[in-house]
């Protein structure tokens, strides 16, 4: 299939700082595709420039097979949601939303009737006439959605819409933006600096980081396959094992770490044997025992911590080589408490090599 | 509410506010009084009332051809000052401009630099440039003097306007010009709305400017001199009385529009 959105080449520096680095990125169709990074890492960069707000340096952007990265924002048939929305303030939410159509040439009997199947796609018919200024924050964030849908672009682009929201709101919205996203079909394109929204609401999420892509890929294989200690560590809690790479042995690296030859999935990685490498663990792909077990490789410590967070409890382990594990655990089966001697385990594939 | 100098008597705040109030409104209660007065000059007391001079006031020609002329000076003014200041204070506030300050000072001079100056050099210019006094000049006076609060008013509600406003109309499809008229304008309505009532009342209440500039036609504070000049009499006050509450009832008017529609 075509790519609906791809960026070839696509470099953007303002004076000597490189904001985007040689970016490549191919978007399917049809996807809810997050740009997930820390601040500065140039999502936003990306985002403005296939908007038209932001020319690249250099390199090409694609909509729909056509070469658009020197056309203006208004000749684009893409959409933004604003950060904090930018609602027009002397419009009704019914104007706000028809905006585009208006700027389209569509008849008014049309507009209307379309402006407001999108408010009732929102529960908003009844705030129809209400100015921005009288709505509250998670009602503006419809309106703004539905005036970006309006005009029906190719792509829906989505600039971190959610940061102004409390956290309950938050969550609802994430969800609520998932299916009008399934239901209308659209591609859309969401920057946000929060992993758990990325996760969340995503198809695909590429993982930006000084202006590169780290990862790309759908939240569940971000999630149990990081490809660097970058991506390991922004997307949940992690624990690095590194040590000397003893042996590769089918699919599985043997790693000397805390007096323990330990084991981890090489994660397509093709360390050199006698190398220090690294690898990430889940905090809750760790079993924690009172005793050594027999039949498996295990790792002694001494829990140092031990805090209830209602559906599981956050055990810090001490190792004997002085560092420090952590591990959740169901807070019902756990009996282990602070100052135990314990012995960690886990299954072979949870732990994986990194990149570096 | 805080309570700056604590220490300091409540009563000798207010007691000044109050002496401040009455040598601010007593004059103008005077004034006022004195044009309901029944005799042909101006004192007190006042011991028959009338409206006698209000209705010669009414049917002064001269009084109304002087008020049309004013009226019209003023709506001139304020349709040039308001096209020249949006325009001044859009270049200031655009990206990348060198030397924003220096041509911000340039186009607030004309506020600070005192009438009779200002009158003076504008009669040489026009001298020079062998334009004639009269209507011409006058506008061209008291456009000038009008511009800065033009300027100020609307670069202070540009300074709020959130920058992805215009962001999001080029999105949706509006070329630069569109967005400019479709939501930046509309953003400035209220700083419009005050700065065209600052253009009408400074006009209208100008006499330096236009007594340098005018030509044989007088404007409304040109007739009053000329009549005061004349001798004191009832009829003055009751110009004056009229002029007051049309242009205080302006005044108080847009304050209260620009109070309202702010967002």
């Amino acid at each position: 299939m075509q790519p609906v959105v791809h960026f070839r080449n696509v470099n953007k520096s303002y004076g000597s700082s490189l904001a985007v680095d040689n970016l490549d990125l191919a978007i399917e169709p049809g996807q809810f595709v997050t740009l997930l990074g820390p601040s500065g890492c140039g999502k936003s960069t990306t985002l403005r420039m296939l908007g038209g707000f932001e020319t690249p340096t250099s390199g090409e952007i694609f909509l729909d097979g056509q070469e658009i990265s020197k056309l203006p924002p208004n000749k684009r048939n893409v959409n933004i949601v604003f950060q904090d929305y930018a609602l027009f303030p002397h419009l009704n939410v019914r104007r706000n939303v028809a905006f585009g159509l208006e700027l389209k040439g569509m008849a008014s009997d049309a507009i209307h009737k379309r402006t407001m199947e999108l408010l009732s796609l929102v529960k908003l018919t009844d705030f129809a006439e209400r100015m921005p200024g009288q709505l509250s924050g998670g009602q503006r964030q419809r309106v703004a959605l539905m005036r970006a849908l309006a005009p029906n672009p190719n792509v829906l682009l989505l600039d971190e819409p959610l940061s102004a929201l409390d956290a309950k709101l938050r969550q609802q919205m994430q969800i609520e933006l998932k299916s009008i996203q399934k239901t209308t079909g659209k591609t859309f394109i969401f920057v946000t600096h929060d992993q758990e929204e990325a996760l969340t609401m995503s198809d695909v999420v590429v993982v930006m980081n000084a202006g590169r892509i780290e990862q790309m890929g759908d939240p569940h294989t971000l999630y149990a396959k990081p490809r660097s200690r970058f991506v390991a560590n922004f997307i949940g809690e992690t624990n690095f094992i590194e040590g000397r790479l003893k042996a590769i042995d089918g699919g599985l690296a043997a790693i000397e770490w805390n007096g323990s030859v330990v084991h981890a999935n090489l994660n397509g990685q093709s360390p050199s044997v006698g190398n220090t490498v690294a690898a990430a663990l889940r905090p809750e792909a760790i079993s924690v025992l009172s005793q050594k077990p027999s039949n498996t490789i295990a790792v002694s410590g001494r829990i140092t911590q031990s805090i209830f967070k209602g559906d599981h409890t956050s055990l810090t382990i001490s190792l004997n080589n002085g560092q420090s594990v952590v591990a959740q655990l169901d807070p019902v089966a756990l009996s282990a408490v602070t100052g135990d001697d314990v012995w960690l385990t886990w299954r072979e594939n949870d732990a994986v090599v990194l990149a570096d | 509410m805080r309570s700056y100098f604590s220490d300091f008597p409540k009563t000798a705040l207010q007691a000044s506010y109050w002496l401040f109030v009455i040598y601010l409104l007593l004059p103008l209660a005077l004034m006022m009084a004195i044009s309901f007065k029944d005799a042909n000059f101006v004192a007190f007391p006042i011991d028959k009332w009338t409206l006698k001079w209000y209705a010669q006031v009414l049917q002064d020609k001269q009084f109304l051809e002087a008020c049309l002329y004013s009226i019209f000076i003023a709506v001139m003014t304020t349709l040039f000052a308001t096209i020249i200041g949006v325009w001044i204070a859009l270049l200031i506030s655009a990206e990348g401009i060198m030397a924003r300050s220096v041509i911000f000072a340039l186009a607030c001079l004309p506020a600070v630099v005192p009438g009779l100056i200002n009158a003076i050099s504008l009669r040489i210019f026009i001298r020079v440039l062998d334009i004639p006094t009269g209507t011409g000049a006058i506008i061209l006076g008291h456009t000038v003097h009008a511009v800065p609060f033009v300027v100020i008013m609307v670069l202070t509600r540009l300074r709020s306007m959130p920058n992805n406003l215009v962001d999001a109309a080029r999105d949706l499809g509006a070329d630069s010009f569109v967005a400019f008229m479709r939501v930046t304008l509309p953003y400035l309505v209220p700083a419009l709305a005050g700065g065209m009532v600052f253009c009408v009342l400074t006009s209208i209440d100008d006499f330096v400017r236009t007594f340098f500039l005018g030509g044989y036609q007088t404007t409304l504070p040109m007739l009053i001199f000329a009549k005061v000049q004349g001798g004191m009499s009832p009829e003055i006050n009751a110009m004056a009385t009229l002029v007051l509450i049309v242009t205080a009832a302006i005044g108080l008017y847009a304050e209260h529009f620009t109070r309202r529609s702010r967002m």
